[in-house]
């Protein structure tokens, strides 16, 4: 394996150089599949829980709904209201987008590859990174000059910002379990002696880690940014066409990333028996995915103050407890 | 004035017409003698406190007991029926404006929980610079309906806290509910 | 640290916008999210039915009232031939009476569905919508079956209603009102007992049976508060009185009680329907009734309990076969009214709660 990350420790070279570009590329192509075909998904599988069909026109069973969907938008005019602060507005669906698909460097998809990046503070590369995309959502809500995506802009910001505390809180109860932040060590220390998956001595961070992976994602039950029935689109009001795409794009990259994240972190990434690494893999974030959409379907949104109030006083004492009881188990089986 | 005199004379009309249609015999709809009863209470009510000079009818429309007040009393009259123990129109159900051609008429149902049924207040005023005083401060349901009127019917209620137009646009020109109001194409 | 200078915000909240439920707009002043001060413009939606109505012959108005309260057209219709009928001192036939209770009960729990469906989508989840949606396809369909539309039936006259039943039709509404009853018991375990559904309306816009009175609030607005007032049973018209319901009332006043008074009038409007089917007798659905109506000169004013309250309409002819002045007493209207005192020191999440609680239809608010 070292031989893959060679480049980490070693000046660069064309080789590595030529690695990473195409590392990107394969990426960048394989998460717009994904993300395509989460959509579809979703549409799908929100469809049947709904007593409907879900799409099924274009392509077979629909499959090329998304493909057409995206089409759609980026041929459409990219419309930039009169009044809005033109160059924020232009640049704010590139800034929330990029740190989405930055993240993905340090998620370990499988075993052996080279487009993981062997990074020793993959954790904090990943919440870091993750907190910039609030840049890009107050700024295309700000530069919108309409107040509703004024309003979603800011409960964006209050949301993610207080949703990261008990995010990176309950991650850190793994990181001192694996004791790394590199998250190719966190999934090599689940399949390592006591062969478990964090799930389960983690189970308290866990819970935590997927109610705050759920709001900061903003999805269903915490989709306030984007509350359709009260702010109409939120940060997104004003957005059409490409820019609009990106900000759509963002989000469903975010949800691939947080999946991974997810099933790196508690269930072992790649780890499992008998299948390919990169099939566990696959499975495990589908299940997240699938969690986010079941969510989505069965949920009914709650209010501003009741969020940042859950975050403050539920989420976050009880990443610290979940923190401490940690700290001390690992400190007594030592 | 011969308020005693017009109110049967305006019932005996509806008093004949019922029993036509049911083609029943001689005798009085029992559904006329108690709204007779109850108006005549209510008017009773209305001369002890405030005298003959306040009403300008008291008569029997179908079977509701109707009473119209003159302009000038229409407030002090309405809040005497809502706030009189002993008869508690509180609760108000409906408020309608009719353009008469000659004068137009404001009329509130006002339903009692004491004494359970319904009263009907009329009031009136010319067309010209059609005005009643607002009854909003005593039943705040009457908020809207009284901006409905003004706005379809104008009619000033001097007194209502918001008098502006609900239905139609701030710079609409004429009243569509008066009769004479001449649609434009 | 120094004062932060904030500023109020003027926001229009439609007439264009997912959950004003049609055209309504409210001009709100937000601080931060918090509303200082709302004010509802309505009239996006006015016709002039009542100017229209002023020109037409008795008859011709049941359409129109159709397009008021679009969620319940059949109560809309009952409305008016009830007035005409009342007014005139016309007897009904058996038959068409039953008919008008069963269809009137059926939509009221289509339009109590629309209710539930919307409201939960307002508050963020998609799915109860859709569920809620496709029980009212079925009354939709019956309703179909019945007088060929699907939302405007015109389907009652002065004396009766149009058409007697198709073949089969009693039988299928007999078999819905159990199905209905089912799904209900699944709409409470879905939605009732969700904990952030309850966070989000229990003890949200509330106000007290004093206030509603004063109000001129009606309906599920009313009873909502704890006060027992159902123009049914404290105003019998048509044949209420022949059967065995209650009256849903609530306690607190706050939007969960409105809620869960939807839910429970549905049941109510079962159990209606159910002993309407048993007691339905064969008959003429048509009385004898002048070719051209002509209400006797004087004043009316009869009223029923529609949907979202009582739905009134007033009278004035002259003897003519056209009305001289025809006023409904829309409740959507007139619920609308204390609208800016529940908004008072609420935010926009709680906006959206409190208006889709009061249950308006715009094609009401501004006939």
């Amino acid at each position: 394996m070292a031989d893959f990350f060679s480049w980490v420790d070693k000046p660069l070279d064309t080789h590595a150089v030529l690695n990473m570009i195409i590392g990107a590329v394969v990426i960048l192509a394989f998460i717009l599949g994904v993300v395509t075909y989460s959509i579809y998904f979703q549409r799908k599988l929100i469809g049947w829980m709904q007593w409907r069909i879900g799409p099924n026109r274009v392509g077979p069973l629909g499959l090329l709904q998304t493909i057409a969907d995206v089409l759609k938008l980026l041929i459409k005019e990219d419309v930039v209201p009169e009044k809005a602060d033109r160059n924020i507005f232009l640049i704010a669906p590139i800034l929330a987008f990029f740190p989405s698909f930055m993240v993905l460097a340090v998620i370990p998809f499988s075993a052996n590859h080279v487009f993981t990046a062997y990074s020793n503070v993959g954790v904090l590369y990943y919440i870091a990174l993750s907190a910039m995309t609030i840049i890009g959502v107050v700024l295309g809500g700000w530069a919108s000059n309409n107040k509703y995506s004024l309003i979603g802009g800011m409960r964006s910001a209050a949301q993610m910002i207080s949703y990261e505390v008990p995010l990176a809180m309950s991650i850190l109860g793994v990181v001192l379990m694996a004791g790394s932040m590199n998250l190719v060590n966190i999934v090599e220390a689940q399949i390592s002696f006591p062969y478990v998956w964090y799930i389960v001595p983690q189970f308290l961070g866990f819970c935590v880690f997927i109610i705050s992976a759920t709001a900061e994602l903003s999805r269903t039950p915490f989709d306030l940014p984007e509350a359709e029935s009260e702010l109409v689109s939120g940060y997104n009001t004003e957005y059409s066409g490409f820019r609009f795409a990106f900000f759509y794009l963002a989000e469903y990259v975010y949800l691939f990333a947080m999946s991974g994240l997810g099933a790196t972190l508690y269930f072992g990434g790649w780890s499992g028996p008998f299948l390919p690494g990169w099939i566990w893999f696959g499975i495990k974030v589908t299940c997240f995915i699938f969690f986010f959409f079941w969510l989505q379907a069965t949920m009914p949104r709650i209010r501003t103050d009741q969020l940042l109030t859950f975050a403050w006083k539920v989420l976050i004492p009880l990443s610290i407890v979940n923190l401490v009881l940690t700290a001390v188990l690992k400190y007594l089986l030592h | 004035m011969s308020e005693e005199t017009k109110a049967p004379e305006t019932k005996a009309p509806e008093a004949t017409k019922a029993p036509e249609a049911e083609a029943a015999p001689e005798p009085v709809d029992p559904r006329i003698e108690q709204a007779t009863e109850r108006l005549e209470f209510l008017r009773g009510k209305v001369v002890a406190k405030f005298g003959e000079d306040v009403l300008e009818a008291a008569e029997l429309k179908q079977f509701q007991p109707t009473i119209t007040i003159k302009n000038q009393h229409w407030v002090e009259v309405v809040e005497f029926f809502k706030t009189e123990a002993t008869l508690g129109f509180v609760y108000p159900e409906l408020m309608a404006g009719t353009d008469y051609k000659d004068y137009i008429e404001v009329y509130v149902l006002l339903h009692s929980f004491t004494l359970d049924y319904d009263v009907s207040l009329k009031t009136r005023t010319p067309r010209e610079n059609a005005s009643i005083p607002s009854i909003t401060p005593l039943f705040a349901g009457f908020n809207w309906e009284e901006r409905e009127i003004f706005d379809l019917l104008g009619v000033n209620f001097p007194g209502h806290p918001d008098m502006r137009r609900i239905m139609l646009e701030d710079h609409w020109v004429g009243h569509p509910l008066r009769k004479d109001y001449v649609v434009e194409n | 640290m120094g004062e932060i200078r904030t500023e109020e915000m003027l926001m229009n909240i439609g007439p264009q916008h997912p959950s004003t439920h049609g055209v309504l707009r409210v001009v709100v002043k937000v601080d931060g999210e918090i509303i200082k001060e709302a004010d509802p413009v309505v009239g996006y939606l006015h016709r002039g039915t009542e100017k229209l109505a002023e020109d037409l012959q008795y008859t011709q108005i049941i359409p129109y009232t159709d397009r008021m309260d679009y969620l319940s057209s059949m109560v809309n219709n009952h409305a008016i031939v009830n007035a005409v009928e009342r007014a005139m001192d016309l007897e009904v036939p058996e038959r068409a009476e039953y008919l008008r209770i069963i269809v009137v009960e059926l939509n009221r729990v289509m339009s109590h569905l629309v209710f539930l469906g919307t409201y939960l989508l307002d508050l963020g989840a998609m799915t109860p919508f859709l569920y809620a949606f496709a029980d009212r396809e079925q009354v939709v369909d019956f309703f179909n079956r019945l007088c060929g539309a699907r939302l405007t039936y015109n389907y009652m006259r002065v004396g009766g209603v149009k058409w007697d039943t198709p073949d089969g039709w009693l039988d299928d509404v007999k078999k819905f009102v159990p199905y209905m009853r089912s799904q209900m018991g699944m709409f409470h375990e879905l939605v009732t007992g969700n904990e952030i559904f309850l966070e989000r309306v229990k003890g949200i816009g509330k106000f007290d049976a004093e206030t509603a009175l004063n109000y001129a609030m009606s309906g599920i607005n009313l009873r909502s508060t704890g006060f027992n007032w159902d123009l049914r049973k404290n105003k019998p018209y048509s044949i209420y009185d022949r059967f065995d319901f209650n009256v849903i009332v609530g306690e607190n006043g706050d939007c969960f009680d409105r809620y869960m008074c939807h839910m429970n009038e549905i049941m109510e409007s079962l159990k209606i329907v159910e002993q309407a089917l048993e007691q339905i007798p064969e008959g003429p659905v048509m009385g004898k009734v002048p070719k051209i109506l002509r209400v006797p000169a004087g004043e009316y004013y009869s009223a029923i309990e529609g949907t979202r309250g009582e739905l009134g309409v007033y009278i004035v002819s002259e003897g003519k076969d056209k009305p001289y002045r025809l006023k409904f007493r829309r409740p959507s209207f007139i619920n609308l009214q204390l609208l800016p005192q529940q908004l008072k020191g609420q935010s926009m999440a709680n906006l959206i709660a409190i208006l889709g609680a009061v249950d308006i239809v715009l094609g009401e608010v501004d006939a």
